[in-house]
């Protein structure tokens, strides 16, 4: 079965290294050159280390040998400090720029072609999770190159001093990449389950503290709290029992570290006792020889165990992989045009719909006909779920079509007039979202506008509203989650699209879910606005508003 | 720092008995790591000194290599050990983070906890929950266990070869990493706080552009926020290089540390030797205890640069995890009227079996009065039982009165799960109370109490998880129970028909409901405006 998945995810692997590796592999290759010219500085510091303590014997007293061999060790030590230091330069930056480019890609996409994803979902993605890739760009790699000559290159020296020694190493060698494969396997099932585990545990906790309010007026603050504790336990104890098993497996792998360093020493000991005959080529290990020998040893197992450990990050960063190329599948519906300013279209007001049909992310929607001059009132209704709010996106051009026309100023709408048309309409939403900035930043009061910033707050009816505020126009809705009622911010909207400017206003069901005071205002706001020239365009199913607006155009499923 | 240091405490005491024998096999493996490599080197140096003296025969070859394999065998368990001990100790030690939090939480005020529901807050609160999530292992585990086996080396090295060998190993280890690692500390502070401020700052920009996208396109800003989120990427990413950048001169920093030990132990070794009070054997030991504690010593400078961030996340943290201690004391009077609400333009008195409606427009403070009366926010002229709620002890003020607020929620897990935080779980009375709010029918149809719900109680609808709510409410049979919008998103029969239960099942409570639909419902004996004036 394990195979099965293996082969299975081989293609997508494929995939993932030539998106994330391929661009940055020269570099990567670099920094893993350097790493590996590092790694093969310490065969010779062993062998400085070894001579002077074999001179030690031979001389005791001439300090000379130990003086000269504490210099070049030194010398050496710094020269690989150099080269790791670079290395991680290259590699910091190798993953720097592939990331960076993923996330301007989301940036640049996700706004302009809407797809399903949600708008925390998406977040986590472009800032926490596309982090997760750096490991595995500046590990994995590297870690391959040393693993594929380091090991080699060091059993190829142990040879040539002791074949036993040689062999113990050939012997505990190939059995760490079976055992690494099982640790591998056991290792990415941990990481799995306990990233989703933490994954599960936060979002736990987030719920609950989202639902904190509720928690507390139930009284049920400590039922909730030991709730969460229980659970949070029932968590570690599946989570140690996965542990148990992927440490288990990683205990082996240092187990032959540790037997690979006792036995070699342990051979090299009975050799220079004289107790071992064999073993070595010709006449016997020398001191130096043995010292060699035993200082060799770790650093065979090291890399495989770097190798082990970068086996982690690979299995995070193909999740993160797997997880792009998703969203690049998605079902999009494209921007027309490109969302930035433009010179407003020319010429009087008109815009006239005909035979359009709006392309919705895997599905089409016929949009009713309708026409609309300079100053006019026009409502769209029907039946919730129609697409009255499909209707006004394509008007403004937050949707493409599939078929028909949508003629602005007697031009088509298309990516070359959207901008310009755009900047002759303002929108109204249906659903509030107050980032976190100021509400004067928000309403898009830019400095030398407060005349017309309080003459918009007037009109809208929100200028009561800004005064309720505990800072008034500095205040931050976004931070404090819910600061305003619903209909305030019905009216905060208007005012913002009313300084938003142009000749037309789309409201998307200005007046859901208010009660019919504060409906009858928004109502009288919108007809004041209209009485100043500015045509409006809304969709509701409210019948009081259809009626403000006279003209009336129904959808019927 | 002194957040982190309290944060410290905080996690220790999660778990205080796995993470003393996590450390103690710590220390363990690493003196284990050391002692094999310094016995392997003895061994074999002073083997060949003696099979050049051609004594081979009478050296006891049998105990160190008995002592060689022993280590090898026992470091590995002891490692297992202590990986064990150690991730079990920090799993608690998180589990632990995360109630202490949710406790505190508990007790914040209606408004601080209505903003818990901002994606914003949440998230910054999660990624600084998880910051500190390394401290133990990360952090403080290796950085005690490392200073205490070097420790323990040192003494041990200074008796068995002197100090010229050990005094490298003082100076160069404890005393040249610790600076090395204390200047790491200091240089991470300023760029990872910065990089997580940017980091949070894309995430609500990301956020943002989805949710505000239309407004943003028609104002022809798009441009202009994805200017601003790439900058904003950009000063987090320069902030990362920084980090990164000392990180690596730290990690450059130790290996000629390490490489001056090295020096110096040999250097040390061979002295000794040569003003003969060592043989080369013992005057070998020094130098490979270095070599076997330099590979602990490297991997200390990843923790070290995370402290920044963690010190930057435990500032936030920690003030909020202050334990509030209910204050209230007061005693509700036996004889006093239920509820009196008396301010200037709203009067009105609330027995028992009473019903009243609240009616105003949005945006009048009906959300507000009603948090006042639940005591989430303070505010005047209001008398429950005799008592100002702020002044009602937490769980006499529960006890008496239960809320349905105007955005109920829903947690992750089954129709029960969500009844029972109410404290009641007999299905007789689950069922009873979901035909009171006449939605019974809909969780039969969805396969009865055991049925699984979303996150945020997903795949209820609007009305359904309202009325569930509004269920939950009932259970505690409150004497007093606020109602916001308790009809939102019902149609006028099923409205109707949630009114008439919920008095049925609560025939003696006072009821206040707030709703700007349905109030001439026969529930009601009263129906009450209020104006702005009445805040």
């Amino acid at each position: 079965m394990r195979q099965d998945d293996s082969d299975q995810s081989r293609p997508s692997m494929q995939r993932a290294r030539a998106r994330i590796i391929a661009p940055v592999a020269g570099v990567l290759n670099r920094a893993g050159a350097l790493s590996v010219l590092a790694g093969l500085l310490w065969p010779v510091q062993a062998g400085v280390l070894a001579g002077a303590i074999a001179a030690w014997v031979a001389d005791p007293g001439d300090l000379r040998p130990t003086l000269l061999a504490a210099l070049l060790f030194l010398a050496l030590a710094l020269l690989r400090a150099g080269l790791e230091h670079r290395a991680g330069a290259l590699l910091f930056a190798a993953a720097d720029r592939v990331i960076a480019a993923e996330r301007a890609a989301i940036l640049g996409r996700e706004a302009r072609q809407r797809a399903g994803m949600g708008s925390a979902a998406l977040a986590a993605l472009t800032v926490q999770k596309l982090a997760l890739l750096q490991p595995w760009i500046t590990r994995y790699q590297v870690a391959m190159l040393r693993v594929a000559v380091l090991p080699p290159v060091l059993l190829v020296l142990a040879f040539w001093h002791s074949w036993v020694v040689g062999l113990t190493l050939l012997v505990a060698g190939p059995l760490i990449p079976v055992f690494m494969a099982l640790v591998g396997m056991a290792a990415e099932e941990a990481s799995r389950r306990q990233l989703g585990e933490i994954a599960s545990i936060n979002d736990m906790l987030m719920e609950r503290l989202a639902a904190l309010t509720d928690i507390r007026l139930l009284g049920a603050s400590d039922h909730a709290t030991a709730d969460f504790a229980a659970r949070a336990e029932a968590l570690r104890l599946r989570s140690m029992g996965v542990l148990r098993i992927a440490f288990l497996s990683s205990t082996v792998l240092e187990l032959f570290a540790a037997l690979g360093v006792a036995l070699v020493a342990v051979f090299v000991g009975f050799t220079l006792l004289g107790e071992i005959g064999f073993g070595s080529w010709g006449g016997r290990l020398s001191l130096g020889q043995g010292i060699f020998l035993l200082l060799l040893a770790p650093e065979f197992f090291q890399p495989l165990r770097d190798m082990a450990a970068a086996w982690h990050d690979r299995a995070a960063g193909l999740t993160v992989v797997e997880e792009l190329e998703a969203l690049d599948r998605a079902a999009r519906s494209e921007l027309v045009g490109q969302g930035g300013r433009a010179p407003a279209l020319p010429g009087p007001l008109r815009l006239e719909v005909r035979g359009a049909v709006a392309q919705l992310p895997g599905r089409v929607l016929a949009l009713p006909d309708l026409a609309l001059g300079p100053g006019a009132r026009l409502a769209i209704t029907g039946p919730s779920g129609v697409g009255k709010s499909t209707t006004l996106a394509a008007i403004a051009g937050l949707l493409p079509l599939a078929g028909g026309r949508i003629e602005v100023c007697g031009r088509t709408l298309d990516g070359a007039t959207a901008d310009g048309w755009r900047a002759r309409i303002a929108w109204m939403p249906q659903r509030v979202h107050f980032p976190d900035m100021a509400l004067a930043d928000w309403l898009g009061a830019s400095a030398g506008r407060g005349e017309e910033l309080r003459a918009a707050l007037a009109q809208a009816g929100a200028a009561a509203v800004v005064e309720g505020l505990p800072e008034g126009l500095e205040t931050r809705l976004g931070a404090s989650g819910s600061g305003v009622s619903g209909g305030e911010a019905r009216r905060l909207m208007l005012a913002r699209a009313i300084l938003a400017g142009g000749d037309l206003l789309l409201a998307d069901e200005p007046t859901a879910d208010l009660d019919t005071e504060t409906a009858e205002r928004v109502i009288a706001a919108l007809l004041r606005l209209n009485a100043g020239g500015r045509a409006l365009l809304v969709a509701t199913h409210d019948p009081r508003l259809a009626r403000a607006m006279g003209q009336v155009v129904e959808m019927t499923a | 720092m002194r957040p982190l240091l309290r944060l410290l405490g905080l996690l220790i005491r999660a778990a205080p008995r796995p993470l003393l024998r996590g450390a103690a096999l710590s220390v363990l493996v690493l003196l284990m790591g050391a002692a094999l490599l310094g016995l392997s080197g003895w061994f074999i140096t002073a083997t060949g000194l003696a099979g050049l003296a051609g004594i081979g025969i009478a050296f006891d070859v049998f105990r160190p290599s008995a002592g060689v394999r022993f280590l090898a065998l026992g470091r590995t368990a002891a490692r297992y050990g202590e990986r064990l001990l150690t991730h079990d100790a920090t799993l608690r030690a998180l589990a632990a983070l995360r109630v202490l939090l949710l406790r505190a939480h508990a007790r914040l005020g209606g408004r601080q906890m209505a903003a818990l529901r901002a994606e914003s807050v949440l998230s910054r609160i999660l990624s600084d929950v998880d910051a500190l999530d390394g401290l133990l292992l990360r952090l403080v585990l290796p950085l005690l266990a490392g200073l205490l086996s070097h420790l323990l080396i040192f003494a041990a090295l200074s008796w068995l070869t002197g100090w010229a060998v050990a005094l490298p190993i003082l100076l160069l280890y404890l005393l040249a990493a610790v600076a090395v690692l204390l200047w790491l500390g200091r240089r991470s502070l300023a760029p990872s706080a910065e990089a997580e401020r940017h980091k949070q700052a894309l995430g609500r920009g990301v956020i943002d552009m989805l949710r505000d996208r239309e407004a943003l396109i028609l104002s022809g800003q798009l441009d202009d926020h994805e200017t601003r989120l790439i900058a904003c990427d950009g000063a987090a990413r320069r902030a990362t290089r920084q980090l990164d950048r000392a990180e690596r001169d730290a990690g450059a920093a130790l290996a000629v540390a390490v490489a001056l030990a090295v020096a110096a132990a040999l250097l040390g070794g061979g002295w000794l030797l040569a003003e003969g009070r060592l043989d080369p054997a013992r005057a070998a030991i020094g130098l490979f205890v270095v070599l076997a504690l330099a590979e602990t010593l490297l991997p200390l400078r990843r923790g070290v640069a995370e402290l920044g961030r963690m010190a930057d996340a435990a500032r936030r943290v920690v003030p909020g995890l202050a334990e509030a201690t209910d204050t209230a004391t007061g005693t509700p009077e036996a004889g006093a009227p239920l509820l009196v609400v008396d301010r200037p333009g709203l009067r009105f008195t609330l027995a028992p079996g009473e019903a009243l409606c609240l009616v105003a427009p949005s945006g009048a403070g009906k959300s507000t009065l009603l948090m006042q009366i639940a005591g989430l926010d303070p505010g005047p002229g209001l008398r429950l039982c005799g008592l100002a709620p702020q002044d009602c002890p937490e769980e006499a003020l529960r006890a008496t009165l239960a809320m349905v607020p105007q955005r109920p929620a829903l947690l992750a897990g089954s129709i029960r799960d969500n009844l029972a935080l109410s404290g009641v779980g007999e299905d007789a009375v689950l069922w009873q109370v979901l035909e009171a709010v006449a939605l019974a029918g809909d969780i039969r149809a969805r396969g009865g109490l055991e049925a699984p719900l979303g996150e945020a109680g997903q795949g209820l609808s609007g009305g359904q998880a309202r009325r569930l709510c509004i269920a939950r409410a009932l259970l505690r049979r409150p004497r007093v129970l606020l109602l916001d919008e308790p009809t939102e998103g019902l149609d006028a029969e099923t409205a109707a028909r949630v009114l008439q239960g919920l008095r049925r099942f609560l025939p003696d409570a006072a009821i206040l409901s707030a709703q700007h639909r349905g109030a001439d419902h026969p529930l009601f004996d009263r129906i009450v405006p209020l104006s702005s004036g009445g805040m």
